[in-house]
């Protein structure tokens, strides 16, 4: 182990992963820029790189740009990466508050011991970690997306318009019904246009929804600057609040357990933990205006995927997100397939690859303290500066995405119809949460279907599937109960007056 | 430049030596479309050729151009519709190539394009969980006649789908079919016994296969492949299926006969080369050469075979 620490800890080792740390942390901090785009693009570039030091970069993105995407969306209520949505929920009031300093300072801590604390995991059990998440089937995968989905439920109750929040969650997922049904190959509603062949790609809909519409609503602010007062308080620095811990442990462990899960992602992470979180918090009337716990456990939850999605790519070839099977592409070039001859064969770049997270995560981390005063500033700027810039950096992004004007139109296009809905009440969360979680609540269903050969009884065969069933339960249930009380005490109050 | 194409262009209308123009070529990077994402088999396989072809020929520069989406249909129409100026070039992969004008979604024929060669290839495979009690073909089809198996294919239309079909023709059974996203899904499903068996591809399995983490029963090729050669074929087995992933180069159809040729030859010639022999080695690309006219052929048979397993089952 200690020949693995030495090569970490060389001079040209510690800076390849500072530069691709840092790196990251800007891919995630643009809208459009996502880190499965970055590592992307890179890994042809490391073919010519020595092995160790091209994983080593991708890997420092890879963390960097899951931590990236928490601060414009506490700073501009414009979030990265959807996996950040959760943390804007929470972050972009404290920002209004003049609270950015702490919810920046959360957010760091936060994804720095999901990060860690997954690496971790990685390290020490992934082989039989691995092992485990197979018995995950397509059943359960249907059953998590639905874990995921009861997330709307916990964005509803801030506002009490559940309904309304229900609805935007319903108009995702029939959003993302257009393309081709991968089960039968058949086209729905792509109106012979090529473009929506493969559906509706939700970084587009992310960018308009959040980036634009928070820049239209800037622009048509009538107060030209934010009040100064916010400026003052944000030189003040915050402690950490207290019982925070708590937040950041359930957040790394739900985002560790869901990130090992082959195919899962970050977003259902986010919002699982963030969910998590509200219920078990003593302060359930903050959240929505501004609770550092929600981004504690949501920045938590999505960094914890880091680790947990490289469990099944690095022990089986199955990668655990798109980032994931991106940075499995590099590993390929330099002839290390995924299996038990990484832990082997080429344990020599594999654990000092493993061991470079760990610093990676250290350096966002002290990137992220260091820089958080002068970060929060970034609000600050006045809106005749900001708009124009991200405006094209909005532009930009959506057209980088699959570099295609399309998805630029697409994004107007969700701005313009995201700007409606807002104005009516409609929580943009829920539906952006319907368009990601849909489409995965669509494949776990029918192929659990297929595979159960019709009989619906494989959504309660295995024992992973009830648990599920009893958490699933646990997050719906009391929220109906306090919103049945509430429209009943609201029904006796009309009659009473 | 432009001054230069323009005075290029003026040679040629006035029908002198269209050598001429060959002897310019290129003055100008040439582009090549790659209908997949940066990182995967077929962009890796674009960038060895680039590296190589870059290195040995003076003057020759390239840009890869990723156009992933739609089972490489964007990407394939992008070839078809680029200017046939020697500038743009690009990949494709079978079956989807085919399958998309079989199923009419396609913009553009095999007619639309000039096929330069074709570079790699995967081998269709047959696997199963490793504690299944089907070892070979026969069991497969025992056991499919028995009880409707489940089977996992990559998408409806894909290779791994049209193989699944042709051997429920030949053996006379009818799979559960599971439509998966991608071979992530298909692995995922193998390795957890979620299914009784997928038809995938050698290079997504064989690392599985030798540590003992999935089974494979046959390989989908005429012959038996180099990386796995005690693996028998399903034909030894008594059941012609025959399915290959095929990655080959194309030009956009009208390109000056001298400036294809010349492309033609240096395609051929880089993959000729022992270092892109060894660099598809360690990339685990698997290389099966075949020159245009070949290539040519060789996805015209393929059209017409997926064209009769359209006919019986459209998708």
């Amino acid at each position: 182990m200690f020949e693995y620490l030495a090569i970490v800890f060389s001079l040209s080792s510690l800076l390849t992963i500072a530069i691709g740390t840092v790196a990251g942390v800007a891919i995630g901090g643009m809208p459009g820029l996502t880190a499965t785009m970055a590592v992307g693009l890179l890994v042809p570039f490391t073919y010519t790189m020595d092995p160790t030091a091209g994983l080593m970069l991708l890997g420092g993105i890879y963390c960097g740009a899951m931590y990236g995407g928490s601060i414009p969306a506490i700073l501009l209520n414009t979030p990265g990466t959807p996996a950040a949505v959760a943390t804007a929920i929470e972050g972009y009031p404290m920002s209004q508050q003049g609270r950015a300093g702490l919810a920046l300072k959360v957010s760091v801590t936060a994804s720095y011991v999901g990060g860690t604390f997954s690496t971790l995991i990685l390290l020490l059990f992934a082989p039989l970690l691995a092992r485990q998440a197979l018995a995950f089937g397509p059943a359960e995968t249907f059953l998590l997306a639905l874990m995921g989905l009861a997330g709307i439920i916990s964005i509803a109750d801030e506002n009490s318009s559940l309904i309304k929040a229900l609805i935007a969650g319903l108009l995702g997922m029939i959003i993302a019904v257009i393309g081709t049904d991968d089960m039968s190959g058949s086209l729905r509603y792509t109106m012979g246009m090529i473009e929506l062949i493969d559906g509706i790609d939700f970084m587009p809909a992310l960018i308009g929804l959040f980036s634009m519409i928070q820049m239209l609503e800037l622009a048509g602010m009538r107060q030209k600057s934010i009040d100064t007062s916010a400026l003052d308080k944000t030189q003040k620095s915050e402690p950490m609040p207290r019982g925070i811990a708590k937040h950041i442990a359930l957040g790394s462990g739900t985002g560790t357990v869901i990130g090992i899960l082959p195919g899962e992602g970050a977003t259902i992470a986010a919002f699982i933990s963030y969910n998590f979180s509200k219920r078990i918090s003593k302060m359930k009337e903050l959240f929505g205006k501004g609770n550092p716990e929600g981004i504690a456990a949501a920045e938590a939850g999505n960094n914890g995927c880091v680790g947990g999605s490289l469990v099944p790519t690095l022990t089986l070839g199955i990668p655990g997100n798109s980032v994931a099977a991106a940075l499995m592409g590099a590993f390929i070039i330099h002839g290390m397939i995924p299996g038990p001859d990484l832990f082997t064969e080429y344990a020599n770049r594999t654990y000092p690859f493993i061991l470079s997270l760990f610093v990676a995560n250290g350096v966002f981390l002290i990137v992220g303290l260091t820089f958080a005063p002068y970060l929060a500033r970034i609000a600050l700027i006045p809106p005749a500066i900001m708009v124009p810039v991200v405006s094209a950096f909005a532009v930009l992004g959506s057209y980088a995405l699959n570099n295609a004007v399309f998805d630029v139109y697409l994004m107007i296009g969700f701005a313009l119809f995201g700007l409606i809905l807002k104005k009516l009440g409609y929580s943009l969360e829920a539906l952006i949460l319907g368009l990601i979680l849909g489409p995965i609540a669509e494949g776990g269903f029918t192929q659990g279907m297929i595979i159960g050969k019709g009989s619906p009884w494989i959504f309660f065969e295995s024992n992973i599937a009830k648990v599920m069933w009893v958490i699933i339960a646990l997050l719906l249930v009391p929220p109906l109960i306090s919103y049945l009380k509430m429209v009943r005490q609201n029904a006796a109050g009309v009659r009473s007056s | 430049m432009l001054k230069r194409t323009f005075l290029a262009g003026a040679i040629m209308s006035l029908g002198l030596a269209v050598g001429a123009v060959a002897a310019e070529y290129p003055t100008q990077s040439i582009t090549i479309i790659v209908p997949s994402k940066a990182g995967g088999s077929t962009d890796r396989t674009a960038r060895m050729f680039t590296e190589i072809a870059e290195k040995n020929y003076d003057g020759f520069e390239f840009v890869i151009n990723n156009i992933p989406g739609s089972g490489g249909q964007k990407g394939f129409e992008a070839i078809a519709r680029a200017k046939p100026d020697g500038y743009t070039i690009g990949l494709v992969f079978t079956p989807q190539l085919v399958a998309h004008i079989v199923s009419g979604r396609a913009g553009y024929t095999l007619d639309s394009f000039h096929v330069m060669g074709n570079t790699a290839q995967d081998p269709a495979i047959v696997v199963v969980p490793k504690d299944s009690a089907i070892m070979n073909m026969q069991d497969l089809a025992d056991a499919a006649k028995a009880d409707a198996l489940t089977v996992a294919v990559n998408g409806i239309g894909s290779d791994d789908f049209l193989a699944a079909k042709s051997f429920e023709s030949k053996a006379g059974v009818e799979f559960n079919l599971l439509p998966t996203k991608g071979s992530t899904e298909q692995k995922a499903a193998i390795l957890g016994g979620h299914v009784d068996a997928a038809f995938m591809n050698l290079s997504q399995m064989i690392k599985q296969h030798a540590a003992g983490d999935a089974r494979i029963i046959a390989l989908l090729t005429e012959e038996r492949d180099s990386h796995l050669p005690d693996m028998p074929t399903a034909q030894e087995q008594g059941f012609d299926v025959f399915m290959r992933a095929t990655r080959g180069f194309v030009a956009p159809a009208g390109i000056d006969p001298a400036i294809q040729e010349q492309l033609d030859t240096m395609l051929a010639e880089v993959m000729a080369s022992d270092e892109f022999k060894d660099n598809a080695m360690t990339g685990s690309i698997f290389l099966l050469p075949m020159s245009g006219p070949e290539y040519l052929a060789y996805l015209e048979g393929l059209q017409a075979e997926t064209q009769a397993v359209y006919d019986q089952a459209p998708w």
